[in-house]
C-alpha cells in the first residue's frame, strides 16, 4: 500500500499554485501546492455535509490497489462549479488530481476530475473572492 | 391622471424587476444561484427604493467571498502585526485555549474545539462570519428578518422603537426584569437615513459557547455588535460591522465592510447544516486519518 503511496507520489507534479479557500476544516493537514494526479475506479460517492467524499481505487505499478479518499466542499458549496449528486457512481474510470495530505495516507483533497467521457470538474470548493464562479449551471 | 400615472409607475417597476432576473432560468422552475451576474456599471445601474433592504442577497464578489475561511475579512488571521486584534489579558488567553481549523494557528481536523464541530449555534456575531452565501431580508413595519444559508438559522431586527436590552450580571435587563442571554442577542435597528439601517445588538452568548470567527478569535457575552446596511443602488447592498467587546479586546474595531448583490428571489437555495452523524462519518473516513490517527 505504501509502496503504491509512493508510486503514486512520484507521479504528482508538485505546483506551487494558490489554491482555492478552504471552507470548512481547514488546510493544515494538506501539503500545500503539492499535487498528485490519479487514475482509478470510483467506489463511493458521498454528497454530504460537512464534506463530499470521493474514494477511488488506484492500481499501482506494483499491481497493488490502493484506496484514496478525496474531499470536496459541502454540495451547496460545490454545486456551482458542476459537482452533482450522480457526477460519480461505482465502477467509473476517472482521473482526479488532489491536493494530499501531508501525513502520507491515501488522502487528498480534489483540484480536479476527469470524467470518462472527458468533462472536466475544477476544485471541489469555492472560488476564491472577486472570482465569478463559472456561469450557472 | 394620477391614476395612468401610478399604472404606468408599476409597468415600468416590473419591467425594471423583469429585466434584473431575466436570465435566470432552470429545468422545472427551480432557479440555480446566478453567480456569473454582470457588474454594475452607470448604464445598468438603478437607484436604491428608500428604506428597504428586502430580497435574496450574495456576496458580490462571487460565491467564496463571504466564506471567511481566514476570519473576518477586515482583518484576517494571517500572522501580520497590522492584523492581530488588540487583545487584552484576558482576551489573548482565550484565543490560546481556542484550538480551531482554520488561520494562523490551525490545528488539524479532529485536534480542534471549535463549537462548530459540534454543531453548536454560531450565534451573532459569528454566524455574519461563517460562509455567508445566499442571505434573504424580509421586513415589515416592525422589523427586520435577516435568514442566513448556513443551518437555516435566523434573526429578528426590531425596527418598532424599542429600547435595547441593558447588559447585566447573568443576562440582560428588560424592564427591570432579568432575561436571558441568546445566541443571536437582542437587536435592535432604525434607519439612519433613506439608505442606510443600522443596528445593535447585545445579550449574546459567553465565551466558552461561542467564537467570533473560524479561526479562533474569541468574543464574549459583553460584545455590542454595530452593524450598517447601506443600500448604495437597487441591486448592491454593503453589510459593515463593528464590535465593542471590552472583556476580550481593548478597543473596538471593524470586522467587515461585504459588499451584497441582490438575486433573483425564486433562486432554490440548497440546505448547508450541522449534522453530528454526518461529521462523524466524514471523521471516520477522511478527518481522523488526516490527522494522523487510527491506522494507516
Amino acid at each position: 500500500m505504501k509502496r503504491a503511496f509512493v508510486i503514486a507520489s512520484i507521479a504528482a507534479v508538485v505546483l506551487a499554485i494558490p489554491l482555492r479557500v478552504a471552507a470548512h476544516h481547514g488546510s493544515a493537514a494538506f501539503d500545500t501546492g503539492k499535487r498528485v494526479t490519479l487514475k482509478g475506479t470510483v467506489v463511493m460517492w458521498v454528497y454530504s455535509n460537512p464534506h463530499c467524499l470521493l474514494s477511488l481505487d488506484v492500481t499501482g505499478e506494483d499491481g497493488q490497489v490502493v484506496r484514496w479518499i478525496a474531499e470536496g466542499q459541502a454540495p451547496n458549496v460545490i454545486f456551482p462549479v458542476g459537482y452533482r449528486k450522480d457526477s460519480f457512481k461505482g465502477g467509473d474510470q476517472v482521473s482526479i488530481t488532489v491536493e494530499p495530505v501531508k501525513n502520507g495516507r491515501p488522502l487528498g483533497r480534489i483540484l480536479q476530475v476527469v470524467l470518462a467521457d472527458g468533462t472536466k470538474l475544477g476544485a471541489a470548493s469555492s472560488p476564491p473572492a472577486n472570482t465569478p464562479a463559472p456561469p450557472s449551471q | 391622471m394620477k391614476m395612468l400615472t401610478g399604472v404606468l409607475v408599476a409597468i415600468v417597476g416590473l419591467c425594471a424587476a423583469g429585466d434584473t432576473f431575466a436570465q435566470n432560468t432552470s429545468p422545472g422552475g427551480w432557479l440555480t444561484p446566478q453567480w456569473d451576474k454582470p457588474p454594475i456599471t452607470a448604464a445598468n445601474r438603478k437607484p436604491a427604493p428608500r428604506r428597504s433592504l428586502a430580497g435574496m442577497w450574495g456576496p458580490a464578489d462571487g460565491p467564496g467571498a463571504g466564506t471567511q475561511a481566514q476570519g473576518v475579512p477586515a482583518k484576517p488571521n494571517n500572522g501580520k502585526p497590522e492584523n492581530q486584534l488588540p487583545y487584552t489579558p484576558y482576551g489573548l488567553e482565550l484565543y490560546r485555549s481556542h484550538k480551531a481549523l482554520e488561520g494562523f494557528d490551525a490545528v488539524l481536523p479532529s485536534e480542534d474545539n471549535d463549537p462548530r464541530n459540534r454543531c453548536e449555534p454560531l450565534g451573532m456575531p459569528r454566524e455574519n462570519h461563517y460562509n455567508v452565501r445566499l442571505t434573504q431580508i424580509f421586513q415589515d413595519d416592525y422589523k427586520v428578518a435577516i435568514l442566513y444559508h448556513y443551518d437555516n438559522r435566523w434573526r429578528v431586527i426590531w425596527t418598532d422603537g424599542r429600547q435595547l436590552p441593558k447588559v447585566v450580571e447573568g443576562g440582560v435587563d428588560i424592564g427591570g426584569e432579568l432575561r436571558e442571554r441568546r445566541f443571536f442577542g437582542y437587536s435592535v435597528g432604525r434607519w439612519v437615513d433613506d439608505y442606510t439601517f443600522e443596528v445593535q445588538t447585545v445579550g449574546t452568548m459567553p465565551d466558552d459557547r461561542v467564537w467570533l470567527d473560524s479561526t479562533g478569535r474569541p468574543i464574549s457575552e459583553q460584545v455590542r455588535v454595530t452593524e450598517t446596511f447601506r443600500r448604495v443602488d437597487y441591486d448592491t447592498l454593503i453589510w459593515s460591522e463593528t464590535i465593542d467587546d471590552p472583556k476580550v479586546y481593548t478597543r473596538p474595531f471593524e470586522t467587515m465592510r461585504l459588499p451584497m448583490r441582490l438575486h433573483d428571489p425564486r433562486t432554490d437555495i440548497m440546505e448547508y447544516y450541522c449534522s453530528p452523524s454526518e461529521q462523524e462519518n466524514y471523521n471516520k473516513l477522511f478527518g481522523n486519518a488526516a490527522s494522523g490517527k487510527g491506522a494507516p
